[in-house]
């Protein structure tokens, strides 16, 4: 039993949209798994703290901890986890080649484990239960040192129960600096944005399910917006500021799309490295795990709404609707930005060393596929008018799913009813059964489909652990502006080409980042033959 | 015969020898309409992908899939003095685009929710209009399009369409 008052803790319908009726015949449905949630009522829990930064050289060492924290969330209060008494937690500052030791202890009742999202590190400390380290129990330690390889915006979180205990308030960033100049152009400010949603209602936070999440057709929307752990993220800014934005998408399912109202935006970096070449774009569509690094130009005085603009889909009346969420807002002020930084903006410029890089794989790119996988799920006791309604509404599944537009359905289904499969299209294997077995240094290439002709299709991030990946091609139109990522969004009928570099040895794994179809299954084991010669 | 090319959807010169598909499941059928007698055995199609993005996904900063569209058609046989061309138009006709002659593989980019596609007749003594003038050739249906209310079906059989606006 997790860190919950379960036997206190009923379940409440989620929050539905009251212009849409009831499906008839689930009235009194309640999810096959009792309700957990953290003791609400618990005594003595500390306040959390907003995050700090922690800078750390190499051979430092960081205490992290897990525990029971008191948030404020807009007005309301709650009982949720934190690490180091923070949210987010605690903002790593390191430089490129550096390796740091965390010391990790645990204090809530679940067991969990940290996973450094992103890093090429060496697989004993990668933080995934039951393939590189048992889980770390209430009152254990675990000690990680982790190796950053890579300049950029990376995270950590627990690999165990994402959909809960991510969710309650378990992640943080860590910035690798370069280790060279002019990496970037210069800008004006630097900002962190650790984007997350979290479901509420009247009563607080929605239970979780205990023994398999809830949600696991489509995972567990939130309904209210967090912007670095907070609903009223503000920032201020000189006239003129051109200010770099380190993205990351910390929700359990949600993919937002971020604007900052009507300033330019211009994308630099992703997950792992920079992209060839700096490209102007009008908003950052950002997937679960996944990080953009950006530039913004802050030209005019006045006040600006960060917000995640979507279409999305109201599945009764079979329409869409334009939808907006304010995630932050942004003061300009009247005072000029000094040094102005407006004409270097304008400029988009190249790297020629990730080209330079990319160039060594290119040979590979148009080669037939090492590995295939398709991307679909299977269904199993659900209730009957799910079952209905699902039938009559796959005359079209969008390629992404913005919202939650079938809470109720959503929130009934569990991991004992749906799979998610990753299939190996050659062997017919799924999920864990699958153990692709690599040499280090291989070069391999893996075609991923996302077949739309399942029981319900979806979009999903595809996340390798210990490697980098470049998505050669989409839908068959190859990319022609390469960066390096470690997680990639597939939307739902699209075939995408993986180059995966094997540069780093161990047991790893693959999965869906969506947190509740991981819990369902999503997910693939494969190992890196060969010595660990990092330093 | 015109426009029997069947294009490869690649970008650029050099198409990679191994390339799949643009997502079937999006793609549009033209469906003959029957009006032009040489175009009853046509066959077409308007295919999908999304448009160039750092992204790998293609949405617009209101949050619309931003698409390529090609337009391929096959036993389109020509008709002296007109020529067909392709449209794209939102489902009530409000808001339509001129894509091009169908000569070869017409192409454009729509960011449209629902739309539809179709090729016209136009006689071909006049310069291109904003609006069709000839009868409809053949047309399709975004996939988005086929969404459409629960009101009265399955689960939802009992809940009475009018409610809700739809008769
Ligand atoms: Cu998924």
């Amino acid at each position: 039993m997790p860190a919950t008052a379960a036997d206190s803790v009923v379940w409440r319908m989620p929050p539905m949209d009251m212009s849409m009726p009831m499906m008839p015949g689930l009235e009194d449905a309640l999810p096959p798994v009792p309700p957990a949630l953290p003791d609400q009522q618990a005594m003595g829990i500390p306040a959390a703290r907003p995050s700090a930064v922690v800078p750390l050289a190499d051979g430092d060492t960081l205490q992290l901890e897990a525990t029971l924290v008191r948030r404020q969330i807009g007005d309301r209060t709650f009982v949720m986890y934190g690490y180091n008494q923070q949210y987010p937690g605690p903002l790593l500052r390191v430089t490129r080649g550096s390796t740091v030791v965390v010391v990790f202890r645990n204090e809530l009742e679940d067991p969990t484990t940290v996973h450094w999202h992103g890093l090429r590190l060496a697989n004993r400390f990668d933080g995934v239960a039951g393939l590189t380290q048992a889980p770390v129990a209430q009152g254990e330690s675990f000690t990680y040192e982790v190796y950053f390889p890579d300049t950029g915006i990376y995270w950590y979180h627990p690999h165990m129960r994402e959909d809960m205990q991510q969710d309650l308030g378990l992640y943080g960033n860590m910035l690798v600096q370069p280790d060279q100049d002019h990496y970037y152009g210069a800008v004006n400010a630097e900002e962190t944005l650790l984007l997350d949603d979290l479901l509420l209602d009247v009563h607080g936070l929605l239970p979780w399910g205990d023994a398999s999440p809830t949600h696991a057709l489509m995972g567990r929307f939130g309904n209210v917006m967090l912007t670095n752990g907070v609903t009223d993220y503000q920032l201020s800014v000189p006239r003129g500021a051109v200010v770099r934005f380190f993205l990351t998408n910390v929700a359990n399912a949600r993919t937002f799309n971020v604007t900052f109202g009507g300033a330019r935006i211009k994308v630099l970096a992703s997950d792992v490295s920079r992209y060839e070449r700096e490209v102007f774009v009008e908003s950052i569509p950002i997937a679960p795990a996944e990080r953009y690094v950006v530039d913004v130009y802050f030209e005019e005085p006045g006040t600006v709404a960060i917000t995640n603009a979507i279409q999305a889909i109201n599945h009764f009346r079979g329409e869409f609707y334009p939808h907006v969420d304010t995630l932050g807002m942004v003061t300009i002020t009247d005072e000029a930005a000094d040094p102005d930084y407006g004409e270097a903006f304008r400029v988009p410029r190249a790297y020629a060393d990730v080209t330079a890089e990319v160039d060594m794989l290119r040979e590979h790119f148009d080669r037939p596929p090492d590995k295939e996988l398709a991307l679909t799920v299977r269904v199993q006791n659900l209730p009957v008018p799910i079952m209905m309604a699902m039938e009559i509404d796959t005359l079209y599944v969008p390629p992404m799913e913005w919202n939650d537009a079938m809470p109720m359905m959503n929130w009934l289904s569990t991991g004992s009813q749906v799979t998610w499969i990753m299939r190996d299209v050659d062997t017919g294997k799924e999920n864990m059964d699958i153990r692709w077995e690599f040499a280090l240094g291989d070069i391999v290439k893996v075609r991923i489909f996302n077949d739309p002709k399942s029981f319900h299709p979806m979009n999903h991030p595809v996340h390798v652990h210990g490697q980098r990946f470049l998505v050669v091609a989409m839908d068959g139109v190859p990319n022609r502006n390469l960066v390096w990522k470690d997680t990639a969004v597939l939307p739902v009928g699209s075939t995408m080409d993986l180059l995966i570099e094997m540069s780093n040895p161990g047991d790893w794994m693959a999965h869906c980042h969506i947190a509740e179809h991981l819990s369902a299954g999503m997910m693939l084991g494969f190992t890196v033959h060969g010595a660990d010669t990092r330093p | 015969m015109v426009g029997l090319a069947i294009s490869l959807l690649l970008l650029g010169s050099a198409p990679p020898a191994i390339c799949t598909a643009p997502p079937d499941y999006y793609q549009i059928t033209l469906v003959p309409t029957r009006r032009v007698p040489t175009a009853r055995l046509a066959r077409g199609t308007a295919r999908l992908t999304y448009a160039d993005s750092p992204f790998g996904i293609a949405v617009s900063a209101r949050g619309h899939y931003r698409y390529n569209v090609e337009v391929v058609v096959e036993n389109l046989r020509p008709v002296p003095g007109g020529e067909f061309v392709a449209w794209m138009a939102t489902p009530d006709l409000k808001q339509a685009v001129r894509m091009g002659p169908v000569t070869d593989n017409v192409r454009g980019r729509t960011e449209w929710n629902k739309f539809l596609v179709f090729i016209t007749l136009e006689p071909l003594s006049q310069p291109p209009a904003a609006r069709w003038q000839g009868p409809v050739v053949m047309r399709g249906l975004s996939r988005s399009g086929l969404m459409h209310t629960m009101a009265g079906h399955g689960p939802y059989e009992q809940e009475p369409c009018a409610v809700y606006g739809y008769y």
